[in-house]
């Protein structure tokens, strides 16, 4: 359950609403129960009364109260019913952008930021369905959880106080072991299988991602056939997993059931003895028990939920992990980017670099003992073929990774843009997308970067212009159109240090020898490092390294 | 159970033809496991009608006991009846959720065996024209989401038609008045099912929608994070996450209102249901009312058709509960169909093929031409033979056809036109080696690896393999050598190495052709080198080669170049 810690203390931010929302639940509760429980006592009085008004006996039985309180119930049941639902469905969609909100800043507190980056496609997939598993919660965990045991607990002490202790016991001692057959005691029995279910499923990913891949090379050696074979064995040992659960789920419910069931068969037999005694009226004898099959609903939503939760679990590690979000101080800002690891202040230099080696994960060194100083307003030019290492030398001079091995220099107060190789834009506004932190600008120097990329004319037909949507739901720019468009964002940037790592991708020739004209005034001042496979792909440079 | 798995062979594929609808397919899907499914159904019925027991024996241990003042004493074997009623209903709800788990499973393992087969049917090639992540995500989760539909929502569909029914049938001859109230509510099951499923459809759109775009939004930033971080702009953005996740909320909530209404209704005629029958009863049973058979009302009569009234209900709220799973499933059916019904253009040419050369010492393309969809380069009426023991280079501009050449070879797409055979039999017959970009790595150790395609192999004959091929200290450095695993956390393999053990299966499985799709492409030096030299040693030990490259050094190890432009071969 620790994993589930954070998450759950997300939740309970939202305190005000989930106890309205908990107290709708009961409302709807309680209404179902009353009416059911009214309506017995009701039956069961008129049938007193008729028998006694039958035998020529007086008697008088007002029925004008208990109707009105039959259709009361009826009422409250439906409305309380409807207004539940709309009011947690609402506090489930706010918990949700509560839970994608922390999650990100998160992810964003974390040290080595090109992380994200290095992950891939199938790690954002993983990462959407943990979220998904840990939407439901509130309202399929907590909330129920809560729900059949303030229910209970309150019926079980009605009947302490109104009727007898012995029944209260009777039924409570049923009721407690139909909450811990639906709850705690399912969720021992499949927190194992959930885990492991959940773990089977994520190695099949990668297996079948293997496969696939490799499909050419297993089709030549004749393997093909049986590997996927073997795929569909481990996927029908993950189903059996899965139906282990499911069927364990049954049998809790169906017998938690039966627990409560006999729970109101003991209120029977009680209530029927305090009857006999004289204690107590027929009719009132039958409320209890049909209140208790009425308490029924609140218990056969748990065993789903708790069948469940070892797996929510094993999403809420994966998160906890993924996301730093186990040790919250370890979050190192955004500013650590920018800020200087180095002791001695530099004077010539904007940024020095002194013998470092980049290597990938556990790959061969692909720069060692290299060494390179960047003078201030110096147009520094680094060519290579790809693969060479330039992009990792680019994330180091940008500090968003930190080299292999040794030290770079920079002085506290240097600035930094960098416009990375891949090209990022956001799903939002041009201004977004040019200035991301929001800082105000003006737009005349927003249209003069757009003038200076060659972009003012293609923002100008967007509707909205600078305020006009980009992306899935907007205007899609072509990738050369993209480019230009990150590489103004990094011109607006106001810095000492840039960094261009092929800057011109997909950009046409005619309009890369426009944007170099222009960029020398724009830039005037600042160090210049362009990165790129070759000379043509550069800005004119005052020095060029060669790599490899 | 297992032996029920062994589907035959002719019969799946004959469902992966071409049923165009979606329901349609899961309906067949249903048939397969028909028995299982009734089963289902059979245990639901069942515990409906422990449900009915039990009310009734409940309802007349109340009237015995107040109305007929019996002792309590001598309404124990009463009393276990209850309980025995109860516990039955509860063993029948569980066999329910056991033969529904198997049903499920077993649709699914036979959806999961279907898309195998497709795609051994389809051509690598085409195969990755969608992504291996697409693909994986059919196999796993589309799959996944068909469980609901056939465990839940289908068996409960079959049990809102028998259930009610039943209880309407106790009621009925206990008092018709009273089963008239239920009735009259019955011609209007079919509509709350209508109001139900279109208000339950409608919900899990929207929910589905504001997930998937809730979604979109938060990997938009996740993907971007290294930029947002760089403009110092994380902050911003989670703002305007939360910002856009409260215009969707607002939004959605509009649609749900409306939506919840539909089963709203069926609560309100449930309710009022229940409220009606309870002032009838009570009514009649103080001789009120003097129409009908109010008169021959009894408490065990009244409470009975009381405690059935909700039990009327039940399976039909129960079926609203489980409408997301059809609506689940039908989407997965979609794309699960789309997926099944691609048309699978194995090289059944074959035996059509006049492979009148019958040469077992040469590898001949007559008269050759490739052009479909999801070939990466079209051959036009190529013709030309190649000897064994021949090492061959193919040349040319990417996308001229030298990938479609090679897969000519392997047997992986199939000619328009001409015949193609290797060594006297057609393509793909006999085990060859083959090596692209990607090469297949599994979980697993060295030897596993390796021993995938000669299972046999000795560890010497392991080793000396990966000796050739320059992975020897590689090998040293691992701490449990052959047995350790090949990707350790933190200490996977490279491209290059990872071609490399590739290549160290050729050498251990002794195959006679190996081709090579651009083999040094986008490696390191020492990885370039260790495949030159591996493909040396091959070809000094007569095996026959063919790759493809611009590599200058594997240029020089051909005997032959053969250039591949515009569709045409000629050598160079």
């Amino acid at each position: 359950m620790r994993e589930l810690k954070p998450w759950l203390s997300l939740i309970l931010q939202r305190r005000r609403r989930l106890l309205l929302g908990a107290l709708l639940m009961f409302l709807t509760l309680v209404s179902g129960l009353g009416l059911l429980a009214l309506s017995g006592w009701f039956i069961t009085a008129t049938a007193v009364t008729g028998l006694l008004l039958a035998a020529g006996l007086s008697a008088a039985l007002n029925i004008y109260v208990p109707g009105g309180g039959i259709r009361l119930f009826a009422i409250t049941r439906t409305v309380t019913r409807y207004l539940e639902r709309v009011y947690n469905h609402d506090t489930v969609l706010r918990l949700l952008s509560d839970t994608r909100g922390r999650l990100f800043l998160g992810l964003a507190h974390q040290a080595p930021c090109a992380g994200v980056r290095l992950r891939g496609a199938d790690w954002l997939t993983r990462l959407t369905s943990d979220l998904d598993a840990l939407d439901t919660l509130y309202l399929r965990l907590v909330a129920p959880t809560g729900l059949a045991v303030v229910a209970s607990a309150l019926v079980v002490l009605l009947a302490w106080l109104w009727l007898s202790p012995a029944l209260a016991l009777a039924t409570g001692l049923a009721l407690a072991c139909a909450l811990l057959l639906a709850t705690t005691l399912l969720y021992r029995r499949t927190r194992h299988l959930s885990a492991k279910r959940s773990e089977q499923f994520s190695q099949l990913r990668g297996q079948v991602i293997e496969h696939l891949e490799g499909q050419a090379e297993l089709r030549a050696a004749g393997l093909a056939p049986e590997l996927a074979r073997q795929l569909c064995d481990s996927a029908k040992h993950f189903c059996h997993l899965q139906a282990r659960v499911d069927v364990a789920t049954g049998w809790h419910q169906a017998i938690s059931g039966w627990l409560v069931n006999l729970a109101a068969l003991a209120a029977l037999w009680f209530g029927l003895e305090l009857f006999g005694g004289g204690q107590i009226t027929g009719p009132v004898a039958v409320i209890l028990p049909l209140s208790i099959l009425g308490l029924l609903e609140a218990y056969t939503l748990l065993p789903d939920a708790f069948g469940r939760l070892g797996a929510t679990e094993a999403s809420a590690r994966r998160l906890n992990k993924d996301c730093g979000l186990a040790k919250p101080a370890m979050a190192v800002g955004a500013q650590d980017l920018v800020t200087a690891p180095g002791a001695a202040p530099l004077n010539a230099s904007s940024i020095d670099l002194n013998n470092i080696t980049i290597r990938h994960a556990a790959g061969p060194a692909l720069l060692q003992s290299f060494d390179l100083a960047v003078r201030k307003g110096e147009w520094l030019g680094i060519l290579g073929a790809s693969g060479c290492g330039k992009s990792s030398l680019a994330d180091a001079l940008a500090g968003v990774s930190r080299p292999a091995a040794g030290e770079i220099r920079r002085a506290a107060d240097v600035t930094v843009a960098y416009l990375t190789q891949q090209t990022v834009l956001f799903d939002d506004t041009v201004r977004s997308n040019l200035v991301p932190d929001g800082q105000a600008m003006a737009d005349e120097r927003l249209w003069h970067v757009l003038e200076l990329v060659g972009l003012e004319q293609r923002i100008a037909r967007i509707p909205g212009q600078l305020d006009g949507w980009l992306g899935a739901y907007g205007t899609q720019l072509s990738g050369g159109e993209s480019r230009r468009l990150a590489l103004a964002r990094v011109l607006l940037r106001d810095s000492d240090l840039v960094i261009l790592d092929e800057p011109f991708t997909g950009v046409d020739a005619q309009s890369q020898a426009r944007i170099c004209q222009q960029l020398r005034p724009w830039l005037q001042g600042r160090a210049v490092v362009a990165l790129g496979h070759g000379a043509m792909a550069l800005p004119p440079t005052d020095r060029t390294v060669r790599l490899g | 159970m297992e032996d029920a798995l062994a589907q035959p062979r002719s019969e799946t594929a004959r469902t992966g033809a071409k049923p165009r609808h979606g329901r349609t397919w899961l309906n067949q899907l249903a048939k397969a496991q028909r028995e299982t499914i009734a089963l289902t159904v059979a245990a639901g019925t069942l515990a409906g009608v422990f449900t009915i027991a039990q009310m009734g024996l409940f309802a007349w241990v109340i009237h015995q006991a107040v109305v007929e003042q019996v002792p309590l004493m001598a309404l124990s074997a009463e009393f276990a009846g209850v309980a025995l009623a109860m516990a039955l209903r509860a063993l029948a709800q569980g066999m329910q959720a056991q033969f529904a788990a198997r049903a499920s499973r077993k649709i699914r393992e036979r959806v999961r065996q279907q898309l195998t087969e497709v795609w051994q049917g389809l051509s690598p090639a085409r195969l990755k024209s969608s992504s291996a992540a697409t693909l994986s995500t059919e196999w796993l989760d589309q799959v996944e989401a068909l469980h609901g539909y056939f465990a839940r929502f289908l068996p409960q569909l079959a049990i809102c038609g028998a259930v009610p029914l039943l209880i309407l049938g106790v009621v009925i001859s206990l008092d018709w008045l009273a089963g008239l109230f239920l009735l009259l509510s019955a011609p209007l099951i079919p509509l709350f099912m209508a109001l139900i499923g279109l208000g339950a459809e409608k919900v899990n759109q929207q929910h589905f929608k504001v997930l998937g775009r809730l979604s979109g939004q938060f990997l938009d930033k996740v993907r971007g994070l290294t930029t947002l971080q760089l403009f110092g702009a994380t902050h911003q953005a989670a703002g305007k996450l939360q910002e856009r996740s409260e215009q969707f909320r607002r939004v959605t909530m509009k649609t749900l209102k409306v939506a919840f209404l539909s089963s709203a209704v069926l609560e309100f005629f449930a309710s009022v249901a229940i409220a009606v029958v309870a002032m009838y009863i009570g009514f009649g049973l103080l001789g009120y009312i003097n129409i009908g058979p109010a008169d021959q009302l009894t408490l065990f009569s009244g409470l009975f058709v009381l405690l059935l009234a909700p039990e009327f209900f039940q399976p039909l709220r129960q079926l609203a509960q489980h409408y997301h799973d059809r609506a689940a499933a039908l989407g997965a059916a979609e794309l699960l169909l789309a997926r099944l019904a691609t048309d699978v253009a194995r090289a059944d040419q074959a035996p059509e093929a006049t492979h009148s050369e019958r040469d077992t010492s040469i590898i001949q393309l007559s008269d050759v031409s490739v052009s479909y969809p999801g070939a990466t380069g079209v051959l036009n009426r190529v013709s030309c033979k190649l000897r064994r023991g021949q090492c061959v280079a193919l040349r040319g501009r990417s996308g001229g056809g030298k990938s479609t050449l090679l897969h000519l070879l392997a047997g992986f797409v199939a000619p328009n036109g001409g015949a193609v055979s290797v060594f006297g039999e057609p393509p793909g017959l006999r085990r060859f080696g083959w090596l692209g970009q990607s090469p297949f790595l599994m979980q697993g150790s060295w030897a596993d690896n390796l021993k995938l395609v000669a299972p046999a192999a000795t560890d010497d004959a392991i080793l000396s393999a990966l000796t050739l091929v320059g992975l020897r200290p590689l090998l040293e450095s691992r701490p449990e050598g052959l047995y350790s695993a090949v990707t350790e956390q933190g200490a996977g393999l490279s491209g290059g190495q990872a071609r490399r053990l590739s290549l160290a299966r050729v050498f251990l499985a002794d195959f006679d052709l190996v081709l090579l799709d651009e083999p040094t492409a986008g490696l390191d030096e020492v990885s370039q080198q260790g495949i030159i030299d591996a493909l040396t040693t091959l070809k000094s030990q007569g095996k026959t080669l063919v790759f493809a490259t611009h590599h200058e050094r594997l240029l020089e190890l051909a005997d032959r170049t053969l250039w591949v432009e515009h569709g045409a071969l000629r050598d160079a």
